[in-house]
């Protein structure tokens, strides 16, 4: 074994902790005091990585956040509850007014989870499945049924379907995830049902939460489903590439993430909007902290500033999350650095 | 004998005094170098491996168990997820570890491999399945088989890496008799030669070998520098880095073994046996009764005060846990058992972790510092002693040359 080997064994052993925070990690600049939030359920994982990660670093901490949901942690939030909230879309104006109110002055949007939203599925043979918008609202739509469809093979030559019926399942809750899944059906003209946070269409296979959809796509032969890709991932379900034929077809990884993200739209708010017909995976879930630019707590300040470095996001890799692009992080960052 | 037989003899003496001493030296120092690489890319890389096993096996157990703890409710979805990416991280850490012993330790390895099998397909059972039979099965399976294995692999590896320093010690034992008697040896007779010139050609003093002899008293003076300096720092590596490594990963391997227990406590319906096998952990990591695999060393001496003030932290919320399963109140200990607020099991457990894995960081640190350090001192001590030979060969010849030279 050579020493490069000696080094890798080492950093195995490292590897191996239950994700402690080893000492030569960016050290997190810390601030005494307690620190709560609410809201989006899609991004508790990784708030709660950064939580355990910011309290190992600053014993004089607490942090808390309560995953009830965008609608239910905004509203809190404009209630007064909390120093921030966590929302899968940007605030509506009506919102926004009532947030600002509670800040007695503007609240700022801070983008810093993203999670692609994986099309998992459980067919025979198919190891890589290329789907398009279009084909995927014909799927879901229940205007496709079975597997060897010829639109579906369309954009998967090469790869022999099964005659498998198609189970699409979708969730029976509402949630942020149906509401980028839809929005992105939206774009093709196939899929005539809007978008939303609760499923449009009659019928179907329906679980509440996503890991009940992943284990019913696990279990059942023909399945197919939308989960945040880390559920996908820890059941080691396939996810399907989307995209066109023209422009190729993206799996939902940290890359193709990324650059359909570097690809997106972002306003001088941090609002971002996802271009479908540009280069990388389309389907991204954004979500975002509201805050008070003014009146933050200092320990507030210090969470966010630690959840948009370089660490925090590296710890939202670990929970199965992508982390944010170079550019789009340092904007974030000096937002919180702002922040007062 | 005529004079110029004997400034030969001389001569021919001194040559061949000074290449048994150098190229003896130069084999020597090779192979301490040899004996040092071994240890520190081979011996010690085994032992981490083979200790990283028996943590990885561990905790292998204890995310299973939390994958049942979480089980279908929606409020620990997050930690079901959690728990099922940290189940297959430490399979394939398994995986590899087990691949990295096959080359040394094929039998054990295969018959790790085949429990695994076993314990896998059972843990697969146990989440499909209601009752808790399977899991019962599939945790008997992890410390009746594949612990005991995955040990009797750390004990093989320790005992590799105290053969290992035993060689080099002899190694060195051997340079430092040579460097005293062959190099002694040939000072002597280079002073013994110095007088003897002095005396027959009325001269105060050879240069030339004068030179020689400084050259030799330099070569053994830092030969046994440098290998004073690399036994030095390797010893102190495997006193100060590898041993205490090795010790804390064990202990390290058995609190995540106790953790698991607060878990399976509840998993299991408030079975006695893990509740006392808790009790049992903890008292081996206070260091208040033999552990099964060495010593009474806890972890206030391998880890420090800090890191041992939090694994107590750690046993009042298992205690507080207990009591709240014993109680009746399930879902209350279960969201004891997954809350991430201080005073939680998962916060508290991975705050004591944090402080266990700083303390083997460091340790890896040194190591690698003591290692590089006894390489780079060893470094050019094939090469040197040969150039010294040269030299003094050629110093040796200079300087009866012209002794010779009057009797032509």
């Amino acid at each position: 074994m050579n020493k490069l080997a000696l080094l890798g064994v080492l950093g195995l052993a490292l590897a191996g902790c239950s994700s402690p925070p080893t000492p030569d990690v960016e050290r997190i600049a810390c601030a005494a005091g307690s620190v709560s939030g609410q809201g989006s359920s899609a991004q508790t994982n990784v708030v709660h990585a950064w939580i355990m990660d910011y309290q190992i670093s600053c014993a004089d901490s607490a942090i808390s956040y309560e995953s009830v949901g965008s609608g239910a942690g905004v509203q809190a939030f404009a209630g007064g509850a909390g120093d921030f909230a966590g929302t899968d879309a940007f605030l509506s104006a009506g919102d926004q007014k009532k947030v600002d109110a509670r800040c007695d002055g503007p609240a700022v949007h801070l983008p810093l989870v993203v999670s692609p939203v994986a099309l998992a599925y459980n067919v025979a043979g198919a190891e890589i499945l290329n789907l398009s918008p279009a084909v995927a609202a014909k799927i879901f739509s229940g205007a496709i049924t079975v597997w060897n469809d010829p639109t579906i093979v369309a954009d998967n030559k090469g790869v022999a379907l099964p005659a498998t019926r198609i189970r699409p399942i979708h969730r029976s809750d509402n949630s942020g995830t149906t509401a980028n899944f839809t929005k992105f059906l939206s774009t093709s003209p196939e899929w005539s049902f809007g978008s939303g946070s609760t499923w449009p269409v009659k019928g179907g296979a329906e679980e509440r939460g996503s890991h009940r959809v992943a284990a019913a796509i696990a279990r059942t032969d023909g399945a197919i489903g939308y989960i945040e890709a880390s559920f996908a991932r820890a059941a080691d379900l396939p996810a399907a590439w989307l995209g066109d034929p023209s422009r190729g077809f993206s799996g939902p990884s940290d890359y193709a993430t990324g650059r359909a993200l570097e690809n997106a739209s972002i306003d001088e708010d941090l609002r971002i909007a996802m271009n479908p017909s540009a280069e990388g995976y389309p389907l991204v879930a954004v979500t975002y902290e509201v805050v008070c630019a003014t009146g933050t707590s200092a320990a507030a300040r210090s969470f966010l500033a630690y959840a948009a470095g370089t660490s925090g996001q590296q710890t939202a890799v670990s929970a199965g999350y992508v982390p944010l692009p170079e550019a789009l992080r340092a904007r974030v960052a000096q937002v919180v650095a702002g922040l007062r | 004998m005529e004079t110029p037989a004997r400034l030969r003899l001389w001569t021919g003496l001194v040559i061949a005094l000074a290449a048994t001493l150098m190229v003896s030296l130069a084999l020597v120092m090779s192979q301490v170098r040899e004996q040092v690489r071994v240890i520190g890319e081979e011996a010690a890389p085994r032992g981490v491996v083979a200790a990283d096993l028996y943590f990885a096996l561990s905790d292998l157990d204890a995310q299973a168990t939390r994958v049942l703890l979480a089980g279908d409710a929606d409020e620990n979805a997050g930690s079901r997820i959690d728990a099922l990416g940290r189940y297959r991280e430490r399979g394939r850490q398994v995986d590899a570890d087990l691949r990295d012993l096959t080359a040394t330790d094929s039998g054990v390895v295969v018959e790790l491999m085949d429990g695994l099998a076993v314990y896998r397909q059972l843990v697969g059972q146990a989440q499909i399945a209601s009752d808790r039979g399977y899991y019962t099965q599939a945790t008997n399976v992890l410390h009746q088989r594949l612990l005991p294995a995955a040990e009797r692999l750390l004990d093989q590896s320790e005992e590799d890496l105290d053969r290992a320093y035993e060689a080099k010690q002899q190694t060195e034992s051997t340079a430092a008799a040579l460097l005293v008697l062959v190099g002694g040896a040939l000072v002597v007779l280079l002073l013994a030669q110095q007088v003897w010139l002095a005396r027959r050609f009325r001269r105060l003093l050879n240069p030339a070998l004068l030179a020689a002899t400084g050259i030799v008293m330099l070569l053994i003076g830092a030969a046994t520098v440098v290998l004073d300096a690399q036994q030095d720092r390797m010893a102190a590596a495997r006193v100060e880095a590898v041993a205490p490594y090795l010790k804390l990963s064990r202990l390290r391997a058995v609190s995540y073994d106790a953790a698991a227990d607060t878990s399976r406590y509840v998993v299991s319906g408030n079975l006695a046996y893990y509740r006392d096998d808790f009790v049992a952990k903890s008292a081996c990591l206070a260091g208040e009764a033999v552990c099964d695999f060495s010593s009474a060393t806890g972890l206030a001496s391998l880890a420090g005060p800090e890191a041992f003030a939090r694994w107590q932290a750690y046993e009042r919320g298992h205690a507080r846990i207990v009591a709240l399963a014993d109680q009746g109140r399930t879902a209350e200990a279960i969201g004891a058992l997954t809350g991430i607020k201080r005073g939680d099991a998962t916060f508290d457990f991975a705050y004591y972790d944090a402080a266990v894995a700083a303390v083997t960081w460091r340790q890896e640190r040194d190591f690698d510092a003591a290692l590089r350090s006894a390489q780079t001192t060893l470094t050019g001590w094939v090469v040197l002693p040969l150039t010294g030979l040269a030299l003094v060969v050629a110093l040796a010849l200079s300087g009866v040359r012209r002794r010779l030279a009057e009797y032509r």
